[in-house]
């Protein structure tokens, strides 16, 4: 048996993130003591006509999102009971909503900093309506073995350690919310634990106190004491005392008052729940109320730590009384458990998952990236730069700061070569069409291939297979004539021996000044030497030259295209934002840039 | 409850058609010059100076004179802006006009489970203080108003004469209209008085308290609201507040001068518990603390320094119950940071630490807690087993 929340209660809620997050919870409680999810539908005018998913055992139940309460409850008649989550400022309309629906017989508030008129104006029309309302800031309200309403008992590992799965001998009534666990707690390690666990909030004009709840356990036959947990100010404990001492009373009473610190603070220094804010000495002081409580016959310690021993003292009256029968304990294997997230599965070690995607060069878990182990930090303050991390996560290795001098210059060489060329020419038509950086960029990074810049690859790729292979300028040539066609890496459209690459001449010179082995440079200016001879521009262009260095300090061949396509973005970054900055018109080609060599206009024959 | 001082409550209560003296509130001898040139009745009338402080006893403190003109008001103004009282400087007083009468009632409104509790008496200042018995109550159930003639006859049971108890009833009206509209939780005027000539009932003197949770309802309550503490904060309080205000959940920080026993507990519930055990076991409070609603690590750690820089403390409770949902690892990382902090600062020399905590992620919270033993702490650390307050008994003794 239990009091206020039981098998059949079924639940609506009122409220967006929070109301879910406790409709999780206690999904989380259905489960363990095997009944279906207890929430029927949420009330939450913004997310109206959606649903929200609530994860049950191993699976999802879907749970409706209304505008109001009556369209809750016609669609649900079996609703009786409503859990508000709505903010301070519109939770007294939502509370009376709930209390004038037909169907709903108990509304308990969560909401914290509820105006007291509001809460007040909802306790009493709770009283004339012959329902219940419980709150505001309250905890929740629990029954062991059947019903959770709210986050009250925490995590799921706790409401097993506090055996929440089945009854108990005793009731539970507290203000305080973070003290709810430790008492469930405290009766179930020093007893047989709860029937019902009620948060009735800590506010100073609760909606149902503690007498209406004590009557309520007196009539509940399993119920057999009932704890509480007061605190100073208002004069709830005082009428639960006054309750208790009126006549004989079947339940055993236990309680524990805080605020005594406050006798012997400096005067006018008071601390704790908005209930807790009146009364020093004299009636509201937790004086005052322990001793109304001792004088009606409850047991009230001295300390909340010796409350434990009190209520064992209480179970074992009632265990020798024969009142109450030992319950048998379940083996740890038999106890509920909730069906782990992949996450808990494998940090366990209980599930094995193949994994979709594999990386080997970076890791991004900790509070910074790694790449291929160093971490970006370290690097920067170690004296490393931006090609070091280009080697790192292009080819796994720490190059030389000479390595990396030569990436530098290669890079600054073809950061960008003016509007006119297809990648910087597709950015900017982009950019004055008024499309945004990372799509425009990408029209002219689209641009890079055999013919644009994308040369890279294939002329280290050629390059290296001749000297791999030892070939001759003239095998390499014939071979190349043969298999493959123009020598990729050779051949300019405007530069040539007479007008020369200033950017080649400069890397070239750079590299060969070092007097590092280069021997597929020196391979690829042997074969200029021949097919500029043939023809003018079959000169090595910078492609090829970039090609042939960076095979020469050892980048893989399938990384070598990367290098023009990052330092050329730079460059068409540079003039999607120049164009912006212009706020440059859309433009289109003129006619006359155009030679217009379709038919003449002629008359369209008959669809046949 | 949120105390709101004599002037901006004075202004809610002629909002609702009760009769005040006259008043200004200023904060320099200046600016009563200037009014004094606006304001005839401040050249014209006797007048009161009081310090606009969230001040007690303010009479025995020479904070209040009476009988004054206006030269006399300009000199006391003169003599209590920047008086100070504890932590408290005087920055405002209220001037206001002397009501002459002869008759000094009693009223008020408080806040009562069903709604609120009208009283009335037909004394007032200290008399009533004296006479409690001869102060009649009316209860009023929220949602309702009480009618004239239930007033009246409420006046009349008081003592009040037949022509005065009308008077009375509209007065009590009105005050009831300020509190039910005004989201009052203890309005008290005394005395009122009835003002020589025309007899008109004047709130001379008011205490009023206001529902700082009904704010959001009130956009004309721009007025602040007067430490409800008797003492100003001290920079310390502020710190704490300050972060207070900027987190999900709360931390909250007080000192208490001259005690050896520091606070560092969660949960307004728990807190307030191991503040009673302290006091029950003889301990001396050094403060109060709290931390709940799963704070960020780096508030508790601000906190955690506040409690280590208390000077002259013997034990800290780490003290709190099994969590809801406060995440006890990732807050406990605040305080062992907070700890490391004021153990470099030489901080923390000879002070004993003690640990007893439950909630999520509780062994790895209390594991992280032993840990501080090997760095050199004197630290005790106690799981969901060892009853809540056990530690303050151990900490001081009483238990072995």
């Amino acid at each position: 048996m239990s009091v206020v929340a039981n098998k059949d209660t079924q639940v609506l809620i009122q409220g967006g993130a929070a109301g879910l997050n406790a409709a999780r919870r206690m999904a989380e409680f259905c489960y363990m003591v095997k009944r279906p999810l207890n929430v029927d539908a949420f009330v939450y005018p913004p997310d109206a006509g959606k649903t929200n998913e609530v994860p049950y055992g191993s699976g999802l139940v879907t749970i409706p999102v209304y505008k109001n309460v009556a369209e809750a409850t016609v669609n649900h008649p079996q609703i009786n009971t409503s859990l508000v989550y709505i903010g301070a400022d519109r939770a007294a309309a939502a509370g009376i909503e709930a209390l004038n629906d037909p169907r709903i017989q108990v509304v308990s508030m969560i909401t914290e900093g509820v105006p007291e008129r509001d809460a007040k104006y909802l306790g009493r029309h709770a009283i004339k309506l012959g329902k219940i309302f419980n709150g505001p800031s309250s905890i929740g309200i629990i029954s062991a073995g059947q019903c959770r309403l709210g986050v009250i008992g925490g995590a799921f590992d706790n409401l097993v350690a506090c055996k929440l799965y089945r009854e108990g001998s005793f009731g539970v009534i507290t203000k305080s919310g973070g003290l709810s666990n430790e008492i469930i707690w405290i009766c179930s390690q020093f007893a047989d634990g709860v029937t019902t666990a009620i948060g009735i909030g800590g506010d100073a004009h609760p909606g149902t106190d503690y007498v209406t709840y004590l009557e309520k356990f007196e009539q509940d036959p399993q119920t057999k004491a009932v704890v509480i947990v007061g605190e100073m100010g208002g004069d709830l404990e005082e009428r639960a005392a006054e309750w208790y001492g009126a006549a004989k009373r079947r339940i055993k009473l236990l309680a524990v008052v805080s605020g005594f610190c406050q006798e012997s603070l400096p005067k006018g220094m008071k601390f704790g729940h908005a209930g807790a804010k009146e009364g020093l000495k004299g009636e509201g002081s937790a004086r005052s109320k322990s001793d109304a409580l001792k004088k009606a016959g409850a047991l009230v310690p001295d300390t909340f730590g010796a409350l434990g021993p009190a209520i064992k003292q209480v179970y074992d009256e009632l265990l020798t009384s024969g009142r109450v029968r030992p319950v048998p304990e379940l083996s740890s294997a038999d106890l509920p458990k909730l069906p782990k997230s992949v996450e808990d599965g494998m940090k366990a070690g209980d599930v094995l998952v193949a994994p979709l995607v594999k990386t080997t060069i970076s890791d991004d878990r900790g509070d910074e990236p790694l790449y291929d182990g160093y971490a970006a930090s370290e690097l920067i303050n170690k004296g490393y730069e931006i090609p070091h991390v280009i080697a790192l996560l292009w080819d796994k290795r720490l190059i030389t700061k000479q390595e990396a001098e030569i990436i530098k210059r290669i890079m600054m060489l073809s950061a960008d070569h003016g509007p006119c060329v297809s990648g910087a020419l597709a950015t900017i038509i982009a950019a004055c069409a008024g499309i945004g950086m990372s799509q425009a960029v990408a029209a002219g990074l689209i641009m890079i291939g055999p013919r644009f810049g994308g040369a890279v690859t294939d002329a280290g790729r050629y390059f290296k297979h001749a000297v791999d292979t030892q070939m001759t300028v003239d095998d390499f040539l014939s071979y190349m004539k043969k298999e493959v066609g123009p020598v990729p890496g050779i051949g300019h459209r405007v530069k040539s021996l007479r007008n020369p690459d200033k950017r080649v001449k400069e890397l070239v010179s750079y590299v060969k000044g070092l007097g590092i082995p280069t021997p597929h440079l020196d391979f690829a200016l042997a074969v200029e030497k021949v097919t500029s001879v043939k023809k003018d521009n079959l000169i090595l262009n910078v492609d090829g030259t970039m090609a042939a260095v960076l095979v020469d300090i050892g980048f893989p061949v399938e990384s070598l295209n990367g290098f023009f396509i990052l330092s050329r973005t730079i460059g068409l970054i540079g003039h999607w934002v120049d164009q912006k900055r212009q706020e440059s018109r859309l433009i289109r080609l003129f006619d006359y840039l155009v030679s217009y060599a379709a038919p003449k206009r002629r008359e369209v024959p008959p669809l046949k | 409850m949120a105390k709101v001082l004599e002037g901006p409550g004075m202004g809610l209560m002629k909002k609702w058609g009760i009769a005040v003296p006259h008043y200004v509130v200023v904060s320099s001898v200046e600016e009563l010059t200037k009014l004094s040139d606006a304001q005839t009745w401040l050249r014209d009338s006797k007048l009161v100076a009081k310090a606009h402080e969230a001040l007690g006893s303010r009479l025995k403190l020479g904070l209040v004179k009476v009988g004054l003109d206006l030269a006399g008001a300009t000199a006391a103004i003169r003599e209590m802006l920047g008086r100070e009282v504890g932590s408290i400087t005087v920055s405002q007083v209220i001037v206001s006009e002397m009501i002459p009468h002869k008759d000094e009632y009693y009223a008020a409104v408080k806040s009562a489970r069903e709604g609120a509790e009208i009283l009335v008496a037909n004394c007032g200042g200290v008399e009533v203080e004296a006479n409690w018995d001869r102060v009649k109550k009316l209860k009023v159930e929220v949602g309702h108003t009480p009618a004239p003639d239930t007033l009246e006859q409420l006046a009349r049971e008081a003592g009040f004469s037949k022509a005065m108890a009308t008077k009375v009833a509209a007065f009590l009206g009105r005050l009831f209209a300020c509190f039910d509209n005004e989201d009052a939780q203890y309005l008290e005027v005394n005395p009122v008085v009835a003002r020589e000539g025309d007899g008109e009932l004047v709130a001379v003197d008011a205490v009023t308290l206001l529902d700082a949770d009904a704010r959001f309802r009130h956009p004309d309550w721009t007025f602040q609201f007067a430490a409800e503490f008797g003492r100003a904060y001290t920079k310390n309080e502020l710190d704490v507040m300050a972060v207070d205000a900027k987190i999900k959940g709360s931390v909250k920080f007080i000192e208490i001068p001259g005690g050896d026993t520091a606070m560092l507990p969660a949960g307004g519930g728990a807190s307030v518990y191991y503040s009673d055990a302290v006091v029950a076991r003889g301990g001396k409070l050094a403060n109060y603390a709290e931390y709940s609603g799963d704070p960020p690590d780096w508030a508790v750690e601000v906190l955690t320094e506040k409690v280590c820089s208390l000077p002259g403390i013997k034990n800290i409770i780490v003290g709190g119950a099994i969590a809801n949902f406060t995440d006890v690892k990732k807050t406990f990382g605040g305080i062992i940071a907070g700890f490391r902090k004021a153990k470099a600062e030489g901080k923390l020399a000879g002070a004993k630490i003690w640990v007893r905590r439950g909630g999520p992620r509780e062994q790895e919270g209390l594991e992280a807690m032993r840990a501080l033993r090997g760095e050199g702490f004197d630290i005790q650390v106690f799981d969901r087993h060892t009853p809540l307050t056990d530690i303050v008994d151990m900490a001081l003794q009483k238990k072995s």
